[in-house]
């Protein structure tokens, strides 16, 4: 179990990233929605020990990772949003030399092990090639095997599926849904997709705080018959966006497809727009409206 | 935008990022620290007149700020701009900003010319800081009392020199590691070309001029270096041309030299071109790589054998911190391709122990560091170094060194300290940034390994380099001598002890404690610029501080330079104990430095809130106090050293007393004129081991003067107690801070006689020194030095005017008037009044033997002490003693007393002294006493002194030089020191101006006669040659005096009174005629052998005049040499030669450039002189097939006149003073050859 109490990180200038954050993870996928600059990083950099956080506490399986990072050290398993490696190895090398880093161990051999590790993230093919040629999606998914080498009883994952083709995407999924069974994730990301594939449940943050702590059925459920969308020409965009929210605003075919959300009063006196019709809200559909409720001006899609 | 306003703004962006850059602050605070101090005249050019109103060079002369100029830019600024400038690309590529900038109108060329320019902008705005802080220091503030070395204020004597020796420098070490670092995108690399034009610019190019090296060769040393030093010391300083020249002259260059600038600067500003194409290329591309770096390495693979030694070397580390592979492992083919889950892994996770991932990171540093250019090019450039400086050491008389495997030692540890050092700083640094550097430190960080076990795997990685540089040092170092043993028939073996004991026991804990320094210094700062800057700062101000300026005593001499005194006779028993606590200090830091290091590594970024709540009072106390443990040794071993230090003998409360001595009698006693000492009965018992001398003697006073004495001063060393006896009855003298007066009852009438006994124990040294250096004397395990020079171990008689006092205290030289020498003048060394006898009882344990002045009367071994006794035979003016564990070679009434293992140039050394003692008997006068000996003795003072029948000499000096048979090295400085018996001894020169010439320069002269007579004329001619080398180089013309006024206050006074002093009585001898002059010399010191008056050059001269054949030519040659300077400087002009009437007559016009007028004789000559046919290296051979003919010219000052030589053979060449009869400025360049 993961408990995350009062959490305030002051950058200098000061800037608060972290507003006073608190959420209990419990086993399973937890995802971390929010647009750029909402926080998730530092949360997460916080919790893998690797930032000190200006107050508060956050303890894992009842351990105080604030006051001695080096505890959540033993059990994690972490993928940044940006990372490297030493270009002059090769994939399988710079694998090996992390494995060895976070003790693992396995009945095969920890070369053994690389490969198959590598394997899973189908990058077999470019093991013996040195990093420093690696494309982005291959650093990512070499990045993600390490990630999730050993048996860390918490993995971290900022922004994993960056860089990544949609077969790629895929793979990640289940083997992080697979990890997941038995152990805590957590998955930070801006995109909305991820957390519905993969997160039972979900916390958006905004602006240092948390604003929601739902699962994706749950977000989509306290919308559903209040999401309406239809065909909007050009000239038409601005009065619409004017007299409605709108949710989404996306072009299909040429032509611009616009969902808005009423309220069943405001569906019932009438005001659903000529051509729109309800369909079913998206996850996406209530962290947008979310994000404009607490004041952002543009949120990620 | 255009491109030149892109240009601009990345410039200006970079100017601006790098003006707030800590490394750019410590380099301005650094310059305006050198400003300052230039400020205070502590360098200048070496000319002028150094007395109170006399002319000195200005520091604000145009050649003075280019000679301080060149030496800034090239030993600290050029550190500075290659990383500044090399790192400034490859930052940006590590931000991974540029594919960004690029995706702008910005070309990658506007980019890296922008880059360049932001850099040596920078650079440029401190260096104007500078020039103008200097300018304000010199000319507003004029720092100093004595402001003689300030000139009148000239822009371009700042501006020039920076336009044509700082400016190319600039655009070189900015340009150069700019396109390293673009290209190679290595750091290391970067830190590689400094290091490497330093070491070859500052050891070899800047300082490498041998009296041999052909002008076209000094020429082209002179434009390829890249400081210009060379040129301007070559063109200008070396052979001194006066203060007013220096500092009224404008400086004029030369084309080839102005074209050199031009080129030095251009190769710069090729460099950032290149870097531009470079970086072009690869951003075209997308390769990440340098194509050219893997085109060298696929062309090189076919010879990648050569590297296998290093790799060899660095085996065993790799070994020790690798990983057996295990039996279970499997290539990565064999690996399923099957998709499965990833519990089917049964992965599991157990952090590893300390010491695991310690090997683990160390064993990956290796591999990285073996796998890097950086080590394969820095080892062989820290070797070059540091063995060539070895290899051209020079011992006293500028002889060559037999190189011993603890000479060869100890002379690298300065270098490679520094070195490595620098090594270690750049590798330690960039280990510790790399994770960051290649985004791989969240990862990294986010692993269960110890932060100690991060940076004690770093250290083993970078540690390696410096080991593997020890390693191969020893192994390079083996090679010299045995080098020497094979081609050079050196007898001298290699021996690992002096390796181990001095780069093990003295410059691994240096190491140590850097690399933690640097560690803990990164781990608090997260800033490698930062750290470069102080790492910088740290090793540069040490090294200045130690090699120029006062250097550190042992608490700060963090990195031991200068601490050890090589020598075979026992290098650490005079400092041992001081240098044992000095390293334990430095490695009783390293624990503290370690858990600073640990607790400041940024595993986690710090919060910034968090921290200010550290810095509260009670936190930080709390925080300091768990610190304490860790640095309580280290401070308690300082205080030891410091109080220690202080307490010792060269500590304040020493100087103090030495100051109350000289307070309390300089008005009374300076001057005072002491009755003689006509016996010394002395007893000394000795405890080498301990340092220890019980003493006790008696002095028997007698007064040869007209005058009664009522007090009789005597000084004494701080001996406490000393029981004193006046007629043999105990007495307690007044005690005026250790000069005892005593008054006798009855004053000491003229013909009288007392005694005044003596009795105490002392520690010589006494106690812990303060620094590392030296001792002139000392009883120590190694052997016994002692002379009654001074109060060192028995009591002087009189006031000793040199006691106490310092700069604060002393007094100008003192005036003496042109009569001075008439009547009654003092002795210039010894006792004063009439020589004396002296008996010497010495004890010590058995081993050891004891040599004193005069006759061995007995020898005496009971219960494992022996008992030596010395009674003169003739009266001598001064005596010492020295003692060792010796084996002796006797000679014909000679004998030498040699550690067992220096037996290199016995041979040639007992047959000089055996020489010396024949002919200087022959020459001069009958050797009175019984033996002559030479002692040698440790080499903590590298000198020589002639005592009456007990030469002392430094195992440096003869004994280790390298036996060439061409320069008779061992010969000479046997002969030298052994004519002092006659020079010195049975002739002691008169206090005043002139006196010390008729020991040194008598000792040079008796040396060139006795080269002449064993060896011939060939080694006769070389030897004075180098005379005439040193004095034309050594000289300052401005304050140059007749000889017969030189008193040693003044700079150049030593070269006048050794070597133009050798050289004066042997043209005198060409002059007067040989047999004459040496029938003067013998009346000489029989006049004044014994006498109480102490003869000077007039009185020599006026002896000498008796004897000269043409009275006239004597006076003359007299008032031209001794009473007034002169130098001829001859060159040749319109030479010709025709064939006339079957022989060839050779035409030309002689000039004298100098001044003076000499007869001198032109030769036209055919063929080698000198033949190495028959000649085993002992005696002349004159080749067969060489002809010459001569004519002879005299010309004064200025004047030229027309020769005309006929030979019958067809000349080569047409040379002055064939036979090197006539002192002469360049020499070498008045040769014409067809």
């Amino acid at each position: 179990m993961l408990e995350i109490r009062d959490l305030v990180k002051v950058y200098p200038g000061p800037v608060a990233a972290l507003q006073g954050v608190s959420l209990d993870v419990s086993k399973g996928m937890f995802g971390l929605l929010g647009p750029n600059g909402a926080g998730k990083t530092t949360l997460m950099r916080i919790v893998a020990g690797l930032l000190q956080p200006t107050s508060g506490a956050v303890r894992f399986n009842g351990e105080d990772i604030v006051s001695d990072p080096r505890r959540i050290r033993r059990q994690l398993g972490y993928l940044p949003q940006d990372f490297g490696f030493y270009p002059h190895l090769n994939g399988e090398a710079m694998l090996r030399y992390l494995l060895v880093l976070k003790g693992v161990r396995a009945p095969q051999g920890l070369k053994r092990l690389a490969a198959e590790l590598l394997d899973r993230v189908n990058m077999s093919y470019a093991a013996k090639r040195k990093v420093k040629g690696y494309s982005g999606g291959m650093r990512q998914r070499l990045g993600i095997a390490q990630a999730l080498a050993g048996d860390p009883a918490l993995i971290i994952v900022d922004e994993p599926t960056a860089g990544l083709d949609p077969e790629e995407r895929i793979r990640f999924y289940r083997l992080l849904a697979e990890l997941a069974e038995d152990r805590t994730v957590l998955l930070s990301t801006h995109i909305v997709e991820d957390i519905s594939v993969l997160c039972p449940r979900v916390a958006i943050m905004y602006d240092g705080r948390f604003v929601a702590d739902t699962s994706p059925t749950e977000a989509r459920e306290r919308l559903a018959g209040t999401i309406y969308q239809g065909a909007v020409a050009k000239e038409d965009l601005t009065e619409v966006e004017q007299r409605y929210r709108i949710t989404q605003a996306i072009l299909i075919e040429g032509r611009n497809q616009v969902r808005i959300h009423l309220s069943e009063g405001e569906a019932a006196e009438g005001g659903v727009p000529d051509g729109f019709e309800s369909v079913p809200p998206t996850l996406e559909d209530a962290y947008l409206l979310l994000a404009q409720a607490n004041g952002a001006g543009e949120a990620d899609s | 935008m255009s491109a030149i306003a892109r240009w601009w703004a990345v410039s200006v962006r970079d100017f601006r990022s790098g003006i707030r850059r800590p490394l750019y602050w410590v380099l301005l605070a650094i310059l305006l620290l050198l400003a300052w101090g230039w400020s205070q005249g502590a360098v200048t050019i070496s000319s002028g007149d150094a007395t109170v109103g006399g002319e000195r060079s200005h520091v604000t002369s145009v050649f003075a700020q280019s000679m301080l100029q060149c030496v800034a830019v090239m030993g600290i600024g050029a550190w500075f701009l290659a990383i500044a400038a090399g790192l400034v690309v490859i930052r940006d590529l590590e931000l991974q900003v540029v594919e960004v900038f690029h995706s702008t109108r910005l070309t990658p060329r506007e980019y890296v010319w922008g880059k360049f320019a932001g850099a040596i902008g920078v650079f440029f705005l401190i260096w104007f800081l500078y020039l103008g802080m200097s300018a304000v220091l010199n000319h507003i503030v004029v720092a100093g009392e004595d402001a003689r070395h300030i000139g009148p204020f000239a822009l371009g004597s700042y501006l020039f020199p920076t336009l044509v020796f700082a400016l190319p420098q600039v655009l070189l070490f900015a340009g150069v590691p700019f396109f390293l670092g673009t290209w190679t995108r290595r750091p290391i690399v970067v830190f590689f070309f400094p290091v490497a034009v330093l070491l070859f610019t500052l050891g070899f190019l800047t300082t490498w001029s041998p009296d041999w090296l052909s002008p076209q060769w000094n020429r082209t040393l002179m434009l390829i270096d890249p400081t210009g030093y060379r040129w301007l010391n070559e063109t200008f300083l070396t052979v001194d041309r006066g203060v007013e020249f220096y500092n009224t002259a404008a400086l004029q260059l030369d084309a080839g030299f102005v074209l050199s600038r031009v080129v030095i600067g251009t190769i710069g500003l090729l460099g950032v071109a290149g870097a531009a194409t470079s970086y072009a290329g690869r951003l075209r591309s997308g390769d990440s790589g340098s194509r050219f770096l893997a085109w060298t390495a696929r062309t090189l693979r076919p010879i990648r054998w050569v590297l296998w030694p290093f790799r060899l070397l660095a085996w065993p580390f790799v070994r020790v911190f690798g990983r057996r592979r295990r039996a279970d492992e499997v290539a990565i083919s064999e690996a399923t391709s099957a998709a499965r889950a990833l519990r089917d892994l049964d992965m599991a996770t157990e952090p590893l122990g300390f010491w695991r991932a310690a090997r683990v990171i160390g064993r990956e540093e290796v591999r990285e560091l073996v796998r890097r250019p950086g080590m394969y090019l820095f080892v062989p450039l820290i070797l070059y170094q540091s063995i060539f400086t070895t290899l051209v050491a020079i011992g006293p008389f500028n002889s060559r060194l037999l190189l011993t495997s603890g000479e060869v030692a100890v002379r690298q540890l300065n270098t490679l300290s520094l070195l490595i050092c620098f090594l270690l700083l750049f590798y330690t640094v960039e280990s510790l940034h790399k994770e960051r550097s290649r985004r791989l430190v969240e990862i990294f960080n986010s692993t269960p390994i110890g932060t100690g076990s991060i940076l004690l795997g770093k250290t083993i990685g970078t540690s390696m380099v410096a080991g593997l540089i020890l390693v191969i040092g020893v192994i390079a170092s083996s090679m010299v001598i045995l080098y020497q043993q094979l081609f050079e028939g050196s007898p001298v073996g290699f021996d690992v002890f002096p390796f181990v004991a001095t780069w093990g026991g003295v410059m691994v804990p240096t190491f140590i404690f850097w690399a933690a320094l640097v560690t803990a210094l990164f781990a608090f700062f997260r800033n490698r610029y930062v750290v470069y800057a102080i790492g910088l700062f740290l090793t540069l101000y040490t090294a200045i501080r130690m090699a120029i300026l006062e250097p550190f005593g042992w608490v700060r001499n963090w990195m031991a330079w200068n601490a050890v005194q090589w020598t075979d006779m026992g290098t650490f028993s005079l400092n041992g104990r001081e240098l044992l606590l000095n390293r334990l200090l430095y490695l009783s830091l390293v624990p503290l430095l370690v858990a600073l290091a640990v607790k400041w590594f940024g595993r986690q970024d710090r919060d910034a809130t968090r921290l200010v709540h550290r810095m509260r009072p009670k936190p930080l106390l709390i925080g300091t106090v768990r610190l304490v443990p860790f640095a309580l040794p280290g401070v308690t071993l300082a205080l030891v050293l410091f109080f220690g230090g202080r307490a010792g003998r060269d500590g304040p409360a020493v100087e103090e007393a030495g100051k109350d001595y000289w307070r309390e009698n300089v008005a009374t006693w300076t001057d005072f004129e002491m009755p003689s000492v006509s016996d010394v009965d002395v007893e000394l018992d000795f405890e080498p081991a301990e340092r220890s001398v019980a003493v006790e003697g008696v002095y028997t006073f007698h007064n040869h003067r007209d005058h009664a004495y009522e007090d009789i001063p005597v000084t004494a060393g701080q001996w406490d107690p000393i029981e004193w006896t006046l007629n043999g009855e105990p007495h307690e003298p007044d005690d005026r801070s250790n000069l005892f007066v005593f008054t006798p009852e009855d004053p000491l009438g003229p013909g009288d006689s007392l005694t005044i006994g003596f009795s105490y124990d002392l520690e010589f040294p006494r106690g812990m020194s303060r620094e590392a250096g030296g001792a002139g004397q000392f009883i120590l395990e190694s052997g016994i030095v002692l002379t009654a020079f001074t109060p060192t171990f028995l009591p002087t008689p009189g006031y000793l005017d040199n006691i106490g006092v310092d700069d604060d205290n002393s007094s100008e030289p003192r005036d003496y008037p042109d009569d001075f020498y008439e009547g009654e003048t003092e002795p210039l060394f010894g006792w004063g009044g009439e020589p004396f006898t002296v008996r010497t009882q010495i004890t010590l344990p058995e081993e050891y033997t004891a040599n004193g002045v005069g006759k061995k009367v007995s020898d005496q071994v009971a219960d494992g002490r022996r008992t030596v006794v010395w009674e003169t035979d003739h009266p001598v003016v001064l005596f010492n003693v020295v003692a060792g564990k010796y084996a002796v070679k006797e000679g014909d009434g000679t004998a030498i007393y040699y550690h067992p293992e220096h037996d290199y140039n016995i041979e040639e050394m007992s047959a000089a002294l055996d020489a010396a003692r024949k002919y200087f008997s022959e020459w001069f006068y009958p050797f009175p006493w019984d033996l002559l000996k030479i002692s040698e003795f440790a080499a903590f003072a590298t000198y020589a002194q002639g005592f009456p029948t007990n030469i002392t000499f430094s195992e440096g000096i003869g004994f280790l030089a390298k036996s060439d048979p061409r320069s008779h090295i061992a010969f000479m400085v046997v002969a030298h020191e052994a004519a002092h018996q006659w020079w010195g001894n049975l002739l002691t020169p008169g206090q005043g101006p002139g006196g010390n010439i008729l020991s040194e320069g008598m000792a040079h002269y008796s040396t060139m006669l006795l080269h002449e007579q064993v060896y011939g004329d060939r080694y006769r001619i070389e030897f004075a040659k180098r005379l005439e080398q040193m004095y034309g180089d050594q000289r300052f013309v401005d304050s140059e005096r007749p000889m017969v006024e030189i008193d040693g206050t003044r700079p150049g006074d030593g070269t006048v009174t050794y070597d133009k002093g050798g050289w004066v009585p042997w043209m005198l001898q060409q002059e007067m005629g040989r047999e004459n002059i040496l029938a003067g010399l013998q009346a000489f010191i029989a006049k004044y052998n014994p006498d109480s008056d102490f003869p000077v050059i007039q009185d020599m001269l006026a002896v000498l005049r008796d004897f000269a054949p043409d009275t006239v030519a004597f006076d003359a040659f007299a008032e031209q040499w001794f009473f007034d300077v002169v130098v001829p400087e001859y060159r040749f002009s319109d030479v010709t030669k025709t064939l006339e009437g079957g022989e060839w007559v050779v035409r030309g016009t002689l000039e004298n450039a100098g001044t003076g007028r000499m007869r001198v004789q032109v030769g036209a000559t055919s063929g080698e002189r000198w033949s190495d046919e028959g000649d085993d290296g002992s005696r002349t051979v004159v080749n067969e097939d060489y002809r010459d003919a001569r004519t002879e010219v005299e010309l004064g000052a200025g004047a030229s006149a027309e020769f005309v030589i006929r030979a019958g053979f067809e000349p080569e060449r047409v040379v002055i003073d064939p036979d090197v009869l006539v002192l002469q400025l360049n020499r070498d360049a008045a040769v014409f050859e067809w």
